[in-house]
């Protein structure tokens, strides 16, 4: 059976790479000089990330008048930067934690990556709820923590209450993961590395890996229950996020459907911008063998079924808007296709339900360039769907006499390019000094390879087994 | 020699050398630097000098603040600090004259309120009356006497007036004094006085806004020159062709108050109360009318003159009309309105806004015909409120352009603004020997005049007035004059070499002239102090018998070329005139109709501005004969395709200082147009011709430029309906309703109280439980109350960036929406402030619990807790929340003098919102508790429900069933807005009262 399973599928590493050369493959960026690219995507990606850092101290300097916003609209780019970053994490962490639990082996050529990205995302989304605040220095009191100010609390009924909960435990849960899964690594390149500040950094945070049986076999419990806990997490997050709209009394916004579609959209542009930053980091750092179509080809399907299931929500929210017989309900939705700010729902319809649609035909999904493009569209469409949410509804709700209109300023728009400033030059960072595949995992799965093709299908092919083996195999 | 031993000796070296002992006790102590008696060494010196250049340059560092405020060491009796004091006086900011209340705190007066026991307002007061208290903490004023643009002293103005007035004294040469209306008896004598001392002296009264016609119109009908005492209250059907005495029109808040009280649907027996307003430009009286009939401007007399052809044969008078027939539309309409008015005589009223002679004869004809004359219109008793006189005015401008004035005072007036002033007469003013102004500020008159004599404040000075014949009033100083200005009546009993405190010569005046002619025989202090504390006395008239109607005055109009265009002046409510032009409450306050602030505009009809091509903001150039202006446009719903309509009173140098209004950052846009003022000013579009002051122009063009300057406009949908494309069918949203009087027992009674709900209520209410009512059908859409409550929040004024961004920060605005066709609509005008909410979005979002309920029903906002997150806002289904977007700047010191110290001033970064006037609720308590009784109802009044001249806001405790708001809540007119999505607000609305045509359909509103 598992040997018939084998002969179909084809092998998730190509190039028939041993341990060794894994090894090889992966830290060899971390232990040679960064090449021009790499300094020319650093450069732009600090340079973005100054004139954020600009664009926010001048804000808080001056005041949230700084933006376009209004009486009536009084979130716009803030809280859709917030929601759209959180949404990017999510891809990582159903990468690593739920196709963990459910064994999709392809996943250990992306989780390290994917989960580096969510941490990232999150960090930059983390800034937005921040900022947008009237007075930011005053963020703590959104916690409950104990307080001279008599009895004073937080309200436990406010969603935004619950969203700092929800983001801080998803920030340390998914760091905390990521961590624990880069142990294993962190000692590889420890013993790689020559003595020194690095080495000694290194042999800190593998925290005295030393790869024997037991050290494996807590590690594998340790990693599994975390990804048992990182689980939740994918559907809660979003969930919560989603609840800060769907709690509301203002039509577009109060909907029930919002926790299943947004945690949809979240893992459908999560999978978008894995796929982005997967198709250029294969090219420009020669990990062709290790992210192969294969995997491509599986996260377009993941990608199809998610644009599936958003392109039937926004259905839906047509026709409960249309079945409530609510004018108010129905004017939003009729004013988001065709009022004056049409055009970002289109935007929107397209990048997420129709260009998605070209997924469909294989030797799209087989033609990388195109994935690239669609998964930039897709980013594109998932930023706008939350700016469609939030914006149209507010800006022609209940009294016409409200009504008003939204145009950013350019402190809003640099403090959009700040994030991607941030979340790139993190992530340049984090390919030229961490291992970007975890070597580990992969190694297990050549393992599990070779068990098929050379060693006796009684062997038995657990995770804990193969993973420990190659783990010992990493020592020899 | 040795020393002599002493008697009685501390030791053993004092027993043998005195001497010495005492030198040393006596230096034991001294720690100075220099050694006295010793003579001074070099390093004594170099100490002595670097200890005094060192003091002496600490103490110049910083120089000790100039305090003059002394504390009252011996407090004034019952004078408490902290409490708020209130006194009657008369509000100064137009020619109205309305009876106020202004509250002291602290020694500053901070707000003004209408005075309820006032005969004529009854406790109303306008949104200018309300900004005009800013007039008093204006750091622009002129501090002191100018003479030649520089400061000087008031010897020295007073003895250059004193040369130039003996010399026109010697020459016979001409003493003139340009005042507009003045109210104050005691003035206007002292000026009579003044100039009778002259061979040629005069009091030349004239207004910028002028109602001369009326008076001259009277003159021939009735052989007085009067303005009548309009008694809209009596009035049970009014016609009004252009006089919009809603909005802008002579007494618009007594004119408010009684209009509303007429028409009032709850009183038994009702009235048949109706209003049509004939009118070509749309005003807030037309939009609030039961019938608009919208006709061309130079049709509007030929209306009225049918109107009183039609009268006349209904009482069984010829008269022939010889103007020609308007569309038989409106023919069938007069009809029906002579009607009305015919059935209704004796209780109906005709007003004519424009100021034209002929106009006016016919229209006091129709009031004559119709009985209107000592029931409407009280002549033996007018008002004084309008005196100016257009012929004297043309009179004296051909004089001052002859060259033959000498020497002109001007009072009250900026002619070189406010007039039409060719090249040549405005040359020939800066030319006049002597031209002294009174005007507080640096205006366009004082920066020719060759000496500037500051006015007080009219709450720095004493004064008085008679707005009505026989309503005399004291107006009382309320702080001691904040600069060297000296009160007008003080500068004329100086120059007039009999100099005198303005106390003295109100009180003597009143001694005099006024006591006497007081009703019962009382001694003058005790009359004298009861209306000083009343704020005003009722008097017998001495003014002679009016005659009676002299039919043969009034003659048919002529044929009348119709013109293709025609230009019409105007003045906005709020602004009025421009006098207070630096007022930022006003300029930012939006226009009742088109919802624009900081700026005048061309208003032009939709159909014109398809014509033309034009949208809102884009520039035109509008000229008449040699005289254009390019102003925006605006493109005005209602209004006739003929007509193009420009507000006067901007464009005042006095508005120079907005330019760098508003918070600064990056993106900011100026507050001023490019001439570094706030609009533009057109009256060099009025014209003087025949000896009147026109306000229609015939002949205007209009031209695009291709320019475009933005208009900051607070509310850019119009309707209820929403844009077709985007309806999804039904009716329009039921956020302004009506009721049609031909409705039996007016609507289904549906009590919100009854929708069934799962939980038990979240709030108990155990005492007081606070809540409002907005009558729709009252409120005119004023904006007093929006003034009025500025001013008792502290809440900020942005500018004009910050109100095209859409984040003006008024806590109560008035949505107003059109309904009907768009060549003719009738406007619904809705004041939204927080609601209040039982079941408030706002408070279960705020994660840090900086809006909560209060025990009474109040959504309170807790400053210093908010954090801004803005969710709130967002989650408000009425949009009523305001934030703090910036710091706004307060850096006016003395205009922070004005801020209600009971109200937090709010920093940047937090949400605010109305308050329900929290800071009177818990006054009042605290006042009762004192008094050892229950809060009853009335106790609290809120800002805005005090100023509302329309009576339109009762606010009050709905646990008690007695209260006036549970009374309202109880009238089947009630309903709440949004009502279906459960937030159970606690301001209650009370529908509008429709008095023509049926309800259209089922389920029907607005």
């Amino acid at each position: 059976m598992a040997d018939a399973g084998a002969f179909v599928r084809p092998p998730l590493i190509t190039g028939d790479k041993s341990i060794a050369q894994v090894t090889q493959d992966v830290s060899a960026p971390m232990e040679r000089r960064p090449g021009l690219l790499w300094w020319v995507a650093f450069l732009i990606s600090v340079a973005l990330l100054a004139l954020g850092a600009l664009a926010i101290g001048y804000q808080i300097a001056t005041g949230v008048g700084t933006w376009g916003l209004n009486t009536s609209v009084g979130w716009a780019f803030d809280i859709t930067n917030f929601v759209f970053w959180i949404g990017i994490g999510h891809a990582g962490t159903l990468i690593s934690a739920i196709l963990f639990l459910f064994r999709q082996r392809w996943r250990t050529s992306v989780n390290r990556a994917a989960e580096a990205m969510t941490l990232f995302a999150v960090m930059c989304a983390g800034i937005f709820p921040l900022i947008h605040l009237g007075r930011p220095w005053m963020a703590y009191w959104i916690f409950p923590y104990p307080n001279t100010r008599g009895s004073l609390w937080m309200n436990f009924r406010s969603p935004l209450a619950w969203d700092a909960f929800a983001v801080s435990t998803y920030f340390i849960i998914s760091a905390t993961f990521w961590y624990i899964g880069l142990i294993p690594d962190l000692a590889t390149i420890r013993d790689r590395a020559k003595p020194g500040f690095r080495r000694t950094l290194l042999s800190i945070f593998s925290l005295g890996w030393d790869g024997s049986f037991r050290t494996w076999q807590r590690y594998e419990t340790t990693y599994m229950l975390l990804a048992g806990l990182a689980t939740p997490l994918v559907v809660s997050v979003h969930t919560i996020v989603s609840w800060d709209f769907a709690t509301s009394v203002i039509p577009g916004w109060h909907t029930t459907i919002f926790p299943p579609y947004f945690v949809a959209g979240a893992i459908f542009s999560g999978m978008a911008m894995v796929l982005t930053l997967m198709i250029i980091a294969r090219k420009v750092m020669n990990l062709e063998d290790y992210i192969t179509h294969r995997h491509v080809d599986v996260m377009c399907k993941l990608i199809i079924l998610n644009s599936s299931i958003v392109g039937l929500a926004y259905m839906t929210e047509f026709f409960t808007a249309f079945y409530s017989g609510n004018t108010y309900e129905q004017f939003t939705f009729i004013n988001r296709a065709f009022g004056p700010m049409a055009w970002t729902y289109w935007v929107m319809l397209s990048c997420n339900v129709f260009i998605p649609l070209l997924l469909w035909i294989k030797r799209v999904r087989m033609s990388l360039p195109m994935v690239f493009v669609i998964s930039l569209f897709i980013n594109v469409g998932m930023w706008f769907e939350r700016f469609v949410i939030i914006v149209t509804s507010l800006h022609r709700d209940y009294l016409p006499a409200n009504w008003t209109s939204y145009t950013p300023t350019s402190v809003e728009v640099a403090t959009l390019l700040g994030s991607f400033g941030l979340f790139f030059t993190l992530f340049l960072l984090f390919c030229r000094l961490l291992p970007i595949i975890a070597m580990a995992e992969v190694k297990g799965v050549i393992g599990h390879e070779r068990a098929h093709h050379h060693k006796k299908a009684a062997m038995g092919h657990n995770a804990v087994r193969t993973v420990q083996e190659s783990g010992a195999e990493v020592l020899q | 020699m040795k020393h002599p031993h002493p008697n009685h000796w501390r030791g053993l070296e004092e027993w043998e050398d005195p001497t010495s002992v005492r030198e040393q006790a006596e230096t034991e102590f001294i720690d100075t630097p220099l050694r006295i008696g010793a003579e001074p060494g070099r390093r004594d010196f170099l100490k002595a000098t670097g200890f005094l250049v060192a003091a002496s340059s600490f103490t110049a560092c910083s120089r000790p603040p100039e305090e003059k405020a002394l504390p009252p060491v011996v407090q004034l009796e019952g004078d408490v600090p902290g409490k708020s004091y209130r006194y009657a006086t008369v509000c100064g900011a137009c020619p109205s004259a309305c009876g106020i209340v202004a509250k002291v705190r602290d020694g500053r007066p901070i707000k003004l309120e209408g005075n309820p026991a006032h005969p004529l307002t009854r406790g109303g007061l306008c949104a200018t009356g309300q900004a005009s208290i800013l007039s008093l903490y204006d750091s622009h004023r002129v501090q002191l006497p100018r003479s030649a643009g520089k400061e000087s002293s008031w010897d020295e103005a007073d003895s250059r007036i004193a040369e130039a007035l003996s010399a026109a004294r010697q020459n016979s040469g001409a003493v003139r004094v340009l005042s507009s209306t003045l109210t104050s008896p005691t003035l206007l004598r002292q000026i009579a006085s003044f100039v009778s001392a002259f061979p040629d002296g005069k009091h030349v009264v004239a207004d910028p806004v002028s109602a001369s016609a009326i008076l001259d119109a009277h003159e021939r009908t009735h052989g007085v020159r009067r303005l009548p005492h309009y008694q809209l209250g009596k009035a049970e059907v009014v016609a009004s062709f252009d006089a919009d005495f809603l909005g802008s029109w002579i007494a618009t808040t007594e004119f408010t108050r009684g209009y509303t009280e007429s028409r009032l649907a709850e009183q038994a027996p009702r009235k048949a109360a109706w209003h049509t307003q004939v009118e070509a430009r749309y005003t807030v009286s037309g939009g609030k009318a039961d019938e608009r009939i919208k006709v061309a401007p130079w049709e509007v007399s030929a209306t009225l003159e049918h109107l009183v052809a039609k009268l006349a044969s209904l009482s069984g008078k010829a008269f022939v009309p010889g103007s020609a027939a308007p569309a038989a539309d409106v023919m069938a309409a007069i009809d029906r309105l002579a009607q009305r008015l015919w059935n209704a005589r004796g209780k109906s009223l005709v007003l004519y806004g424009a100021n034209e002679i002929a106009g006016q004869q016919l229209a006091n004809f129709a009031n004559e015909l119709l009985g209107n004359y000592g029931s409407t219109l009280d002549l033996s008793l007018p008002s004084l409120q309008r005196q100016g006189s257009d012929r004297d005015l043309a009179q004296l401008l051909a004089e001052v352009a002859g060259g033959k004035v000498a020497v002109l005072f001007v009072l009250g007036m900026n002619p070189v603004a406010d007039l039409p002033l060719s090249d040549a007469t405005r040359q020939a003013f800066e030319r006049i020997p002597m031209l002294v102004t009174l005007a507080p500020r640096e205006d366009e008159t004082a920066a020719i005049a060759k000496i500037h004599c500051p006015d007080s404040d009219p709450f720095e000075s004493w004064g008085d007035a008679e707005p009505v014949a026989g309503l005399v009033s004291v107006q009382q100083p309320l702080i001691l004059p904040l600069d060297k200005s000296r009160p007008a009546l003080e500068s004329f009993a100086k120059w007039a070499g009999k100099p005198a405190s303005a106390y003295e010569l109100v009180q003597a005046h009143w001694r005099e002239s006024i006591h006497p002619r007081a009703a019962s025989a009382v001694p003058f202090e005790t009359f004298w102090h009861k209306a000083l504390h009343d704020g005003f006395a009722e008097v017998k008239s001495n003014l002679p018998v009016a005659g009676a109607f002299a039919t043969g005055a009034v003659t048919p109009l002529g044929k009348q070329a119709a013109a293709t265009a025609m230009l019409q002046l105007y003045v906005k409510p709020g602004m009025l005139d421009g006098a207070l032009a630096y007022n930022p409450w006003l300029q930012e306050l939006p226009d009742p109709v088109t919802k624009a602030t900081w700026d005048n505009y061309a208003s032009i009809s939709p159909a014109k501005a398809k014509e033309l091509g034009v949208k809102n903001g884009d520039i035109v150039r509008v000229a008449v004969g040699d005289t254009a202006l390019e102003l925006p446009a605006l493109v005005q719903a209602g209004q006739h395709d003929a007509l193009v309509a420009v507000a006067l009173g901007y464009g005042r140098k006095i508005s120079a200082r907005f330019q760098d209004f508003g918070p600064k950052w990056i993106d900011h846009r100026a507050t001023t147009g490019a001439n570094g003022l706030v609009g533009v000013n057109a009256a060099s579009l009025l014209s003087m011709e025949g000896n009147t002051l026109s306000y229609l122009r015939p002949g205007v063009t209009l031209a695009t430029t291709g320019k475009r300057q933005a208009l900051a406009v607070t509310q850019s949908h119009h309707t209820l309906s929403v844009p077709e494309n985007l309806d999804p069918g039904g009716p329009p949203r039921p956020i302004v309703q009506e009721v049609y009087l031909s409705e039996p027992e007016t609507f289904p009674a549906h009590d919100p109280e009854d929708v069934p709900e799962l939980w038990p209520p979240d709030h108990p209410y155990p005492g007081h439980r606070w809540g409002m009512a907005i009558d729709l059908d009252a409120c005119t859409g004023c904006s007093a109350c929006v003034v009025a409550c500025q001013i008792e929040n502290n809440v900020p004024v942005v500018g004009k960036d910050e109100v095209m961004r859409k984040r003006e920060m008024h806590w109560i605005r008035i949505d107003r929406y059109y309904s009907g066709d768009v060549e003719n609509p009738s406007s619904a005008h809705q004041p939204m402030l927080c609601q209040h909410c039982e079941n408030a979005p706002c408070e279960t979002v705020c994660p840090v619990l900086a809006t909560v309920h209060s025990s009474e029903g109040l959504s309170q906002q807790v400053y210093n807790r908010c954090i801004g997150t803005r969710y709130c806002a967002n989650n408000c289904p009425y949009k009523v929340r305001r934030f703090n977007w910036f710091n706004y700047p307060r850096e006016d010191k003395l205009a922070n003098l004005l801020l209600n110290p009971d109200v937090t001033v709010r920093s940047r970064g937090v949400m605010e919102k109305c308050s329900f006037c929290i800071q009177r609720i818990q006054e009042a308590k605290i006042s009762a508790k004192q008094e050892g009784r229950e809060l009853k109802d009335g106790d609290v009044v809120t800002a805005c429900q005090q100023s509302c001249p329309a009576n339109a806001i009762v606010f009050g405790d709905m646990n008690n069933p007695e209260s006036k708001v549970s009374k309202w809540v109880k009238n089947p007119r009630r309903y709440r807005v949004l009502e279906e999505i459960n937030v159970r607000p606690s301001v209650h609305y009370l529908k509008i009262v429709k008095r023509s045509g049926e309800k259209p359909g089922e389920e029907h509103h607005g």
